[in-house]
């Protein structure tokens, strides 16, 4: 067989690896009734519920901070996270949560969340502006 | 209903809008101009050609005109633009007026139109008998990108995204019904933080002028095809790859720079989607540079060669596409949201992606493929190989970062790895592996043919030296206590580094010709190997394992707690360091926080102590931004990152000298001693000493009658090592008693001189303690980041190479 040949079933094989484990290894969104059923990692992505209480007290623990989030389902699920509150995290108007279920609480190993854009922030802004007027 | 807006300065965007306008048409012109010079039979008639420039100017001094109308719209804070409302406000500098231009999507093409159109008049000076068909491809490009900044209406759809376009066009809201809205719009929104770093001042433009850059190698090639050029192309397209693969590449690790100095990924580099998508088509372009080169030399591999050109521009495009349509989502944190472009950023990839391919189909039988098989040992073979391993690496980056738009086709809902940076690592380093080595042992190579015997010892020499050297080093770092491929990695990057000086050594006797790629080489070795040792060897230094226990369950899962608590003046044992949280200060909008870090040697004295003065923004806006200090050594970089404070936001103005004078409730209920002069009352954080009474205590605007008493006590406050001074009063004036309290602020304790009990020759002293939480505190995160230094130096060594190999292959081209 010609050399040529043989690097060509290389670069065609690797390739095939590749995209395999690619497939393998990605992740899957799921709700947290997916994460309780399965007990492996996943990615949730849901929204803070600002009506209950967050917890992060550095004087007690510097790394616990603790969350109400609601999935796409609509299902609340208490969330740990261990490290400090995310900069900004009370603005976030989604969330991508990865992590698992321990108990009743969703571990999360990472959070990624999207602030408000600078376009549907802008709504937000006018209102900010008008009560300093009324202020002035 | 048209309202007659007050304040409004219309004209600096008519004139942006027409200059918008006049671009697009121009660069329409230039490439249909352009076209028909190129299909002209008649060489005499330079009328389409000329034609074709004038377009070309015309449009080059529209996108000029562009810039200007929006500096002058964000210079002089008309709010009344959307984009100067967004990006922009009151109180930014003017140096960073120019980075509120690339902060939005329409700033950033305007900068890439800015440079495709430097780089066109760069080409219509130099391409000679390549100026029709290589503008006409290069004008289709800046069509392109020009339709983007178009933002008009047409059929309900909207072109574009115009950066002219006005507040009042783009929110609803019913202020803007009233005529007089811009006295309510006082100030913009204000740059992101983040983006207030020098280093973003010039990384885009440097990223971009990559980018832009990579049309021109792109433009050659199809004019080769199309022109039937097949061989000629090859020689312009190496020199302006060079170029393209050195300004990227500088662009792309100052982009690492300012995350590594700001520490936004938590390191120099994240795989974050918006990475990725700056360093895939550097991948390919670079492998196209070694295939042209192996072309130039051998006539093989003209197939790979043509197709890494082609596909590197398309991937340019597919770049811009994934980080500019608001696909990626979920995965990144950075990109862009989508303004409504994602069918015409989605039609512009489609195009190019038709042209190379056409081209490459119609041709293809006549394509100067070599029919001969390229022998082992020979250094063409596996410059071939090692470029199609760097388009395997390119096709993992793009087939892992593309995972929301396969699952925007297939239906499906993957999402990325859980642990993305790792399965990157370990991917990404296997095929660098296999690069590295390449790069080494093909300089032992000549091209044609090489005699095997002696290409193998000094192979294997080098190979056996550079075990010994990688084994070292692994050992002294630690890697091997990471990931196997590590350690592989390198001692393929050392080899690699050792393989290329040998052949540099060889320059210095005189084969000045092979300095560029040898210097390159050694550059992207050290490059790796910074890059390994930092990546694979970086340690929270900051890990903490106190706390309370919230849950059982949490504390099981024994996760490394990176954050610790820093109360002002508390030192706390961090490894070798002693570190006190101890000052602040503040520089509007920044709050610096002082934090001394003492190096404690064995015998408990101070080895070394030094401050550092990590800041953060509380910006009302953007929230807590902070901004790491960082020790740098030789070998080592000390990070120092406040993830937490209790300050307040830069609005809030301080009371100023307004006091509260009942501020009883923010402190834990007050203790009360009654204590002799000498004696030491203890509390919380240390000790109080009541040294002495001072019967002249005076206070400035109280005047004493002849019967009023005022008496000092002096206390001397001794906490974690230092001493504080204060002096509380009692006062006797006119038959009523009063005391005036004084506070320690540094210590969070308020001391009241309340009572004198001459019977027991004593006096009362009331401590008043802030509770824990009260006290002013830090949560800090400090990294330990080894060996960067090899990171940037490699960079710079890379650099040099590729400005070497530039001018050498200059000179063998001379323009036709």
């Amino acid at each position: 067989m010609k050399k040529g040949s043989i690097f060509g079933i290389i670069v065609i094989a690797i390739a095939i690896a590749v995209i395999i484990s690619t497939y393998s290894k990605s992740s899957t969104y799921g709700s947290f009734t997916d994460a309780k059923q399965t007990g492996t990692p996943l990615d949730v992505v849901g929204h803070l519920n600002k009506k209950k209480e967050l917890t992060y007290d550095p004087t007690k623990d510097a790394n616990y901070f603790s969350f109400f989030m609601t999935d796409k389902q609509g299902k609340e699920c208490k969330v740990v996270f261990i490290g400090s509150k995310p900069q900004d995290f009370e603005r976030s108007e989604q969330i991508v949560l990865t992590g698992q279920m321990a108990g009743n609480e969703f571990h999360a190993s990472k959070i990624l969340m999207k602030c408000p854009s600078k376009y549907t922030q802008d709504k937000i802004e006018v209102t900010e502006y008008k009560a300093k007027q009324a202020a002035i | 209903m048209d309202t007659d807006f007050k304040g409004e300065h219309l004209f600096p965007g008519h004139l942006g809008q027409l200059f918008i306008i006049l671009a697009f048409g121009s660069a329409l012109l230039s490439t249909i101009s352009y076209y028909f010079a190129t299909v002209n039979k008649n060489p005499l008639d330079k009328s389409w050609h000329n034609l074709g420039r004038i377009g070309f100017w015309l449009n080059s001094i529209s996108v000029i005109g562009i810039g200007c109308c929006l500096f002058f719209i964000i210079y002089n804070h008309y709010f009344e633009y959307h984009y100067a409302w967004a990006h922009s406000s009151k109180a930014l500098p003017v140096y960073y007026i120019i980075s509120s231009y690339w902060e939005g999507q329409e700033g950033s093409f305007w900068l890439w139109a800015f440079w495709q159109a430097v780089l066109g008049n760069v080409l219509i000076w130099r391409a000679r008998s390549w100026e029709n068909s290589v503008m006409t491809i290069v004008g289709l490009s800046q069509t392109l990108l020009s339709s983007m900044l178009i933002g008009v209406n047409i059929f309900g759809t909207r072109f574009g995204s115009s950066p002219f376009i006005l507040l009042r066009e783009v929110i609803d809201g019913p202020i803007f019904k009233s005529p007089n809205y811009l006295s309510f719009v006082k100030d913009g929104n204000g740059l992101n933080p983040l983006l207030q770093n020098y280093w973003m001042v010039i990384h885009p433009p440097t990223l971009f002028l990559g980018f832009a850059s990579m049309v021109v190698p792109f433009a050659y090639a199809v004019a080769g095809l199309w022109q039937k050029r097949y061989k000629e192309w090859v020689q312009p397209a190496i020199s302006y790859s060079l170029f393209s693969v050195m300004i990227l590449g500088t662009g792309i690790i100052m982009g690492s720079f300012w995350a590594y100095e700001s520490l936004n990924f938590n390191g120099f580099w994240a795989w974050d989607p918006v990475e990725n998508a700056s360093i895939i088509p550097w991948l390919t372009l670079i492998g196209a540079v070694h295939v042209l080169i192996v072309y130039k030399n051998s006539g093989h591999a003209y197939f790979t060669a043509t197709f890494l050109v082609l596909i590197s521009f398309v991937l340019v495009l597919y770049a811009s596409f994934l980080t500019r349509s608001g696909i990626l989502g979920e995965t990144s944190i950075h990109a862009f949201t989508d303004l409504g472009m994602f069918w015409h950023l989605v039609v512009d990839v489609l195009i190019f992606l038709a042209i190379a391919a056409t081209l490459l189909i119609i041709r293809r039988k006549e394509l100067p493929i070599s029919k001969k098989e390229e022998e082992t040992y020979s250094r063409e073979f596996w410059m071939f190989v090692g470029a199609c391993f760097l388009g395997l690496s390119c096709m993992q980056l793009v087939v892992v970062t593309s995972i929301p738009v396969w699952n925007a086709i297939f239906g499906t809902h993957a999402a990325p790895p859980t642990d993305k940076i790792n399965f990157y690592n370990v991917f990404q380093s296997g095929f660098a592996v296999i690069v590295t080595l390449l790069a080494g042992f093909s300089q032992f190579l000549k091209y044609k043919k090489t005699e095997s015997t002696r290409f193998f010892i000094t192979s294997i020499v080098y190979l056996v030296f550079a075990v010994l050297v990688g084994a070292l080093v692994i050992y002294v770092t630690g890697i091997y206590k990471s990931h196997w491929i590590y350690a592989v990695l390198m001692i393929a990057a050392i080899y690699s580094v050792l393989a290329n000086a040998k052949i540099l050594a060889e320059v210095l006797k005189g084969k000045t010709k092979l300095a560029g790629s040898a210097v390159a080489h050694i550059g992207f070795g050290l490059l790796l190997v910074g890059a390994v040792i930092a990546a694979g060897t970086s340690t929270v230094a900051s890990i903490n394992n106190t706390g309370e226990n919230f849950n059982p369950e949490f504390n099981k899962t024994n996760n490394p707690r990176e954050n610790l608590m820093l109360y002002k003046n508390e030192p706390v044992q961090m490894g070798d360091y002693l570190i006190t949280y101890i000052a602040d200060s503040i520089a509007m909008p920044n709050h610096y926080f002082k934090v001394d870090y003492k190096l404690m040697g064995k015998d408990g004295k101070v080895k070394e102590e030094f401050i550092l003065k990590p800041n953060a923004q509380a910006n009302s806006k953007f929230g807590l931004v902070a901004t790491p200090d960082t020790r740098h050594y030789l070998f080592h970089d000390l990070y120092t990152h406040v993830s937490m404070a209790n300050i307040k936001l830069d609005d809030v103005k301080p009371d100023e000298g307004h006091e509260d004078t009942n501020d009883d409730k923010s402190f834990d209920p007050p203790v009360p001693h009654e204590v002799a002069i000498g004696d030491t009352i203890r509390y919380r954080d240390g000790l109080i000493v009541l040294k002495a009474l001072n019967a002249n205590a005076r206070l400035e605007n109280i005047t004493l009658e002849k019967n009023d008493v005022s008496v000092g006590a002096k206390l001397e406050i001794i906490s974690h090592g230092k001493t504080y001074q204060s002096e509380p009063i009692y006062m006797i004036k006119g038959g009523n008693g009063f005391d005036f309290a004084r506070k320690v602020e540094d210590l969070g304790i308020k001391l009241r001189f309340s009572k004198i009990l001459p019977k027991d020759n004593k006096v009362e002293i009331t401590v008043y303690q802030q509770p824990e939480s009260k006290k002013p505190y830090i949560v800090l995160k400090a990294i330990n980041f080894p060996c960067i230094n090899f990171f940037w130096s490699g960079t710079i060594i890379m650099v040099i190479g590729f400005l070497l190999s530039i001018f050498r292959r200059n000179k063998e081209f001379k323009a036709v």
